[in-house]
């Protein structure tokens, strides 16, 4: 069925990303106003605004499942659209949709619980021989339950949320005496995150590389991958930079782990667009980890070298058509890279850091995508994550792609916080990073400092300083005597002055 | 710069910054600004987006105050912070006084890194604890952070409860060294 109207159920850069495919394909765009932010970018970039301010419950606007259905009924809307979070992995709101005739953008219910359980995702690789890693079979009880498992594996071992993901619920542990205070923690994180305490125990692998493919399917059972994003430079499992291809796959292993991610997708008749994310090891062994079904953040590094729009793939699978492209007909040409430009310090940990954008200045230039949500005073608030914008650069090779970065994130200025910009500038300084000689430890044990600074930055900032109070205190001495020498300025301020015009 | 004789005078600041590192900048409102005692040459522009520079060498930096109260400030340059306080020399002699004078304190505070709340307590009022053991669990932006002991020492006062909220660098405790 033709979709003409799509209520997009999520905020920020990625509901803006949706609505420009809907446009170009001329579908109708609805999304939701919450009183947390009134006045923010996605509400004029739609077509139709359906007012949430009033909502007072207990559970937040995008998460009330029936409330976002009741308004997509209400206004006969075709289809919705959960972007990513929540609402994506949530297999009761696609289930809702279907008994509602609401058209999901997203793969079936049925896929969506099965992946979104770990633990079952993974009985599912194990069935079908995908390499995984030794681990509890499913969840584990208790921390005693816990200890035998960790024993049997060898230690470090990894405790996982089984409905988790983004790095939440998750703790490593390197011995026996942590395993019952880590095993709390990761309990209760995931019960406070997911709604469900439930975790599993896992193998470790120390320093190993993410890297995750995009898969693809059809409602006609055609599933390809669109190759693969290497996702290692992370922190506290939070990934802040992105690319595709990755430095560490051939074609041959590109191959056979793309072959494993469609294979993965296939044990649950998978359709719409979906992430298998993989460990690779220093001696190139891969392991399933989890599959993501929906749209990542990172989709644009794909897109720019596909030269694929995934948003409109997914639309198109979602009206039943089939997949566009069979696998032998994607190319991958070129490099990309995803900076994800968070509001947070990273001088102080990465604590987040809030305010009020006063100003920003964006580069432009072809090879350059900025994905935002956000603008000239735009308040950043605890009530959603950090990102503000995100970065994407295109460059016909890997050395090029970086270079062009690191001459873009020179000019991206942004006034009045804190952002991970100096953090990006300072990886793409590192040479092993240039050398595509990364893993998963890269920040911890490769970074020495996780900002960059210009060499004579600190001098002048004193000097600046040092001029503003100079300044200030020649006003007051200038306004305590009379009014006549109040009138004369200096002729090096006035110079000044003159420049600054 | 000229006194009220016509002689000229030097306007002379020093910027202490974080690790005992100082600047010392004479005459920074004048055109030939002497910085550590080099001569240089930084102008100072605005852009009409509002977006203040300094060029130096060639070079183009973004700069921005982001706080300032007294003699206290917070320079962005690039996105890079830095913490200056600027001193006069008579101030600063007093300030190098001041801190050789006083004993570095035996009680030690722990502060919220960043702003969240307060997901649990792990010691109480009088517990021995040692450098690097988890006290607090802080959540922020849906992630669990530990906060953990820089010294060794007893639980002197613990300033908050659980699922309290707190900014950043609020005090969360207090530990005596031991």
């Amino acid at each position: 069925m033709k979709i003409n109207s799509l209520l997009i159920a999520n905020r920020g850069e990625i509901a803006i990303r949706v609505i420009q495919t809907a446009k170009l394909m001329g579908i109708e765009t609805w999304v939701l106003k919450t009183s947390k932010e009134p006045n923010a970018l996605y509400l004029s970039a739609a077509d139709h605004v359906i007012d949430f301010s009033d909502h007072t419950d207990e559970i937040l606007e995008f998460l009330d499942i029936e409330k976002i259905i009741r308004a997509a009924k209400d206004h006969k809307i075709d289809a919705v659209h959960p972007g990513y979070g929540f609402l994506a992995e949530s297999p009761v709101f696609a289930q809702r949709c279907e008994d509602e005739k609401l058209i999901f953008i997203g793969p079936s219910p049925d896929a969506i619980l099965k992946m979104g359980n770990k633990t079952i995702a993974k009985q599912l690789a194990r069935k079908h021989k995908i390499p995984l890693l030794e681990g509890s079979l499913g969840d584990v009880k208790d921390p005693t339950e816990a200890k035998i498992i960790a024993s049997k594996i060898g230690y470090p071992v990894i405790l996982k949320a089984a409905s988790g993901g983004g790095g939440r619920g998750m703790r490593i542990v390197e011995n026996e005496k942590e395993i019952e205070k880590m095993f709390k923690m990761a309990s209760s994180e995931a019960a406070k995150a997911f709604n469900d305490p439930a975790v599993f125990v896992e193998k470790y692998v120390r320093n190993p590389r993410h890297i995750e493919f995009q898969i693809f399917g059809d409602k006609q059972g055609n599933i390809i991958h669109l190759g693969e994003r290497e996702c290692s430079v992370q922190r506290k499992h939070q990934k802040l930079i992105e690319e595709s291809p990755s430095a560490a796959l051939d074609t041959d292993l590109r191959e056979r782990m793309g072959k494993a991610a469609i294979n993965i997708a296939k044990t649950v008749d998978y359709y719409s667009a979906g992430t298998v994310e993989f460990l690779l090891d220093s001696d190139n062994n891969f392991y399933f980890m989890e599959m993501n079904t929906r749209i990542q953040v990172e989709h644009p590094v794909t897109e720019m070298v596909t030269g694929l729009d995934l948003i409109e793939w997914q639309i198109r699978v979602a009206q039943d058509e089939p997949l566009p492209l069979k696998q032998k007909d994607v190319k991958i040409t070129g490099w990309a890279f995803e900076f994800r430009i968070n509001a947070e310090d990273v001088q102080a940990g990465f604590s987040p850091s809030l305010g009020v954008i006063e100003k920003m200045s964006l580069p432009k230039s072809k090879n350059i995508r900025i994905d935002s949500g956000i603008q000239e005073g735009a308040i950043i608030t605890p009530y959603f994550d950090s990102m503000i914008a995100k970065l994407i650069i295109y460059g016909e090779t890997r050395e090029k792609a970086i270079q062009y970065s690191a001459s873009a994130l020179k000019k991206l200025w942004i006034k009045g916080l804190k952002t991970t910009i100096p953090f990006c500038k300072e990886v793409l300084n590192n040479s092993n990073f240039k050398k595509g000689k990364y893993d998963t430890s890269f920040l911890v044990k490769e970074m020495k400092i996780h900002y960059f600074q210009d060499k004579d930055a600190e001098l002048l900032a004193a000097y600046f300083a040092t001029y503003d109070f100079a300044r200030r205190l020649k006003e007051d001495e200038d306004k305590s005597v009379d009014f006549g020498k109040g009138k004369s300025i200096t002729p090096w301020i006035l110079n000044k002055r003159m420049k600054s015009l | 710069m000229k006194d009220t004789n016509g002689k000229a005078v030097k306007d002379i600041f020093i910027a202490c910054g974080e690790g005992k590192r100082t600047f010392e900048v004479v005459n920074p409102l004048d055109e030939n600004v002497k910085i550590k005692g080099r001569k240089m040459d930084i102008q100072i522009f605005e852009d009409p987006d509002g977006f203040s520079y300094l060029i130096y060498k060639n070079h183009k930096y973004q700069v921005d105050i982001l706080e300032k109260s007294q003699n206290k400030y917070t320079i962005m340059i690039n996105g890079v912070w830095y913490h200056f306080s600027i001193e006069t020399p008579i101030s600063y002699k007093r300030r190098k006084f001041l801190s050789k004078s006083s004993s570095s304190s035996k009680i030690e505070k722990i502060s919220a890194p960043m702003p969240g709340k307060i997901l649990d307590i792990l010691i109480e009022e009088n517990a021995d604890v040692k450098q690097g053991e988890a006290i607090i669990i802080l959540e922020a932006m849906k992630m669990q952070n530990e906060i953990l002991a820089h010294i060794s020492g007893k639980v002197k006062k613990v300033y908050i409860k659980q699922n309290d909220l707190v900014m950043k660098d609020d005090i969360l405790i207090e530990i005596e060294r031991s």
